[in-house]
């Protein structure tokens, strides 16, 4: 019985961590989805959010609930920034140029916040008391952040859906040059999907921070690129909305894998998870490109 | 034989630097690795213009591959035959692995290939370090073993100074063998398929044989490499050294610095960033990756063809317009 409450206590850490996996990966799909540009730079976004939350909480003692819109804000500034001086004169270039591009800004940014903030580990606790569930006991900042990007992920879908500027956004996806017929600006929608991304990227950083107690440092965010990658497949790569549901689809099998993986004898069931969620992702690739969740429309 | 000219007067130009002048041998060295990577990965990348995030596996298999070597025959008496083990199993490794990738993840093109060929590499890493593989997280420390078959005097000649000779081979190999193929068939087929693979196809051409040809190549050559530069040199295999990432984003930059697809162009591209990571580590330590990430980003956005493509469609306009 130890083993199965084990299992549906991990399995219920994997589902409010897996939706904020879910948002931290809404970003990359949706800059590939309008820009078909994969941002390796990824988790750097992720490490200015977990950064702004650090600081926000440390120096003027703002819950990081306040902090994700702050998040999103300077996420939406730097989005537009590296759009208009990097991303733009890279739209048609071929993949190499804008994998590298990307790579490179992630790059800049984690050396930045180094230069600023040294490369040690920092952290903090937000302490808002705790739920028992019965097996387990779980903090009510976990479940604010399940709640916060469920919030988010459904406010960015309204967008989308009911405003005129989310059509656009879904017309410049169905097809370029129709759009542009249209009278839609297809630079600007580029630049506002670009924004976006990074903002929703930035603001997912922030909720991170309540997961990892003490591991907010300037080299965090390669671990939740490469995360990002495997769920962002996972959802279809170019589709938001599958990335979220996948989101949860992972964090319940690295938390599940992990449980059974660590009844294996002489073996490190971290890194054994990793190299299940890796040889998921090539197994999708290889079988159903678009994604098992839909995928591409 | 001419194009070959130029790229081995440089070579031999490194070598004397390196072997005259007192305290020049270690930034040779240093600047020979990223040629010799460049050399071995533009066989791929400038070729086939698919574009592999997760090159380094091949490396980190061929340190492997030559650590093995000595770590089961340190005790038997082949001397150098050992080295001459590890060498051909560091091939063999990356081959394998390569047409294993190949067979399977060359059917998938642009975004979706380069985020296929990280997931291959990270799943690696975290398969040889979560089931305790060869040493697992820990690795492989094969100095005692290198003593065992030498002796310590000349174990640490091999450190210093083989290990060094061998990445000056790998590179002058590597660039003939781009040269062979660049006036070859398998060339012309190479270019055709960059340019345009289902146009490639329509014409006839066996893309699948030519990508995977070249992908092997490639990747028996970052083996080597990776069995030379970095085991024989640093006597020591870590999973979380060999297996990272930035390796093959550099070499990324070094094919795409000079010019993807020339052969002159990793030579150039290498120099390049093998002298400025250098002389920035040493005249600004810590700060060399927050200078070079911009002019990384600069390169990419002013010379999307390399510094070589841009030169030759200068030179290539000027005298189109004398002809004109």
């Amino acid at each position: 019985m130890a083993f199965v409450d084990q299992l549906l206590t991990n399995l219920l850490y994997g589902a409010i961590l897996g939706s904020v996996y879910g948002l931290a990966t809404m970003g990359l799909s949706l800059i590939f989805g309008v820009l078909r540009i994969v941002n390796v730079g990824h988790g750097a976004f992720i490490m200015i959010g977990a950064f702004t939350a650090f600081w926000m909480f440390i120096l003027y003692g703002i819950p990081p609930l306040v902090s994700i819109s702050i998040a999103l804000i300077v996420g939406l500034a730097l989005g537009f920034v590296i759009f208009y001086t990097v991303i733009k004169r890279l739209i048609d270039a071929p993949e190499l140029a804008t994998l590298l591009a990307t790579f490179g800004i992630g790059l800049f940014l984690e050396e930045l916040a180094k230069l600023f903030w040294g490369p040690d580990y920092r952290g903090f606790s937000w302490n808002v008391g705790s739920v028992n569930m019965g097996m387990t006991i779980i903090p009510v900042s976990k479940i604010y952040a399940l709640i916060s990007s469920i919030i988010i992920a459904f406010v960015l879908y309204l967008w989308f859906q009911r405003t005129k500027l989310g059509a656009a956004v879904r017309a410049v996806v169905e097809d370029k040059e129709g759009a542009m017929v249209c009278g839609i600006n297809v630079t600007r929608i580029y630049a506002l999907s670009f924004a976006i991304g990074i903002g929703l990227t930035v603001a997912s950083g922030v909720l991170i921070t309540l997961f990892v107690p003490v591991g907010i440092n300037p080299y965090m965010g390669g671990e939740y690129t490469l995360k990002a990658f495997v769920i962002a497949v996972l959802g279809g790569l170019a589709s938001p909305w599958g990335a979220f549901y996948a989101g949860f689809i992972f964090g319940l099998l690295e938390n599940g894998s992990y449980t059974i993986l660590g009844l294996l004898p002489n073996v490190e069931p971290f890194s054994l998870t990793r190299f299940v969620a890796f040889t998921a992702l090539l197994i999708i690739l290889l079988v159903k490109p678009t994604g098992l969740l839909g995928g591409e429309k | 034989m001419r194009p070959m000219l130029p790229i081995l007067f440089l070579y031999i130009i490194l070598f004397i630097i390196g072997y005259t002048i007192p305290g020049m041998w270690q930034p040779v060295a240093f600047i020979m690795f990223y040629i010799a990577l460049g050399q071995a990965f533009n066989i791929f990348l400038g070729l086939t213009g698919y574009v592999d995030f997760g090159y380094v596996a091949f490396l980190a298999l061929g340190s492997y591959g030559m650590a093995i070597a000595f770590s089961s025959l340190h005790e038997s008496s082949l001397g150098f035959g050992v080295i001459l083990i590890g060498l051909v199993l560091a091939m063999v490794m990356s081959s394998i692995l390569s047409l294993a990738v190949g067979a399977v993840a060359l059917r998938l093109r642009g975004a979706y290939f380069a985020i296929a060929t990280i997931g291959v590499n990270e799943g690696f890493r975290y398969f040889v370090e979560g089931a305790r593989i060869w040493g697992g997280s820990e690795g492989m420390i094969i100095s005692g073993q290198i003593r065992n078959v030498f002796g310590s005097d000349i174990a640490n000649f091999v450190s210093t100074f083989v290990a060094d000779i061998f990445v000056f081979l790998i590179a002058g190999i590597a660039a003939f063998i781009t040269y062979l193929i660049l006036n070859r068939k398998m060339g012309y087929a190479l270019m055709a398929l960059r340019e345009d693979e289902d146009a490639a196809k329509v014409m006839g051409i066996n893309v699948t044989k030519y990508k995977i040809m070249a992908f092997i190549l490639s990747a028996s050559f970052a083996g080597l490499l990776g069995a030379t530069a970095w085991t024989l040199k640093m006597t020591y295999v870590f999973p979380a050294d060999v297996f990272l990432i930035t390796y093959t984003v550099e070499a990324i930059v070094i094919v795409m610095l000079g010019g993807a697809g020339t052969l002159m162009g990793p030579l150039v591209g290498g120099l390049i960033y093998g002298i400025l990571k250098y002389y920035l580590s040493v005249l600004l330590p810590g700060f060399q990756l927050l200078i070079l990430a911009p002019l990384l980003i600069i390169v990419v956005v002013a010379f999307p063809d390399g510094i070589v493509g841009a030169l030759k469609k200068r030179i290539k306009g000027e005298l189109t317009n004398y002809i004109r």
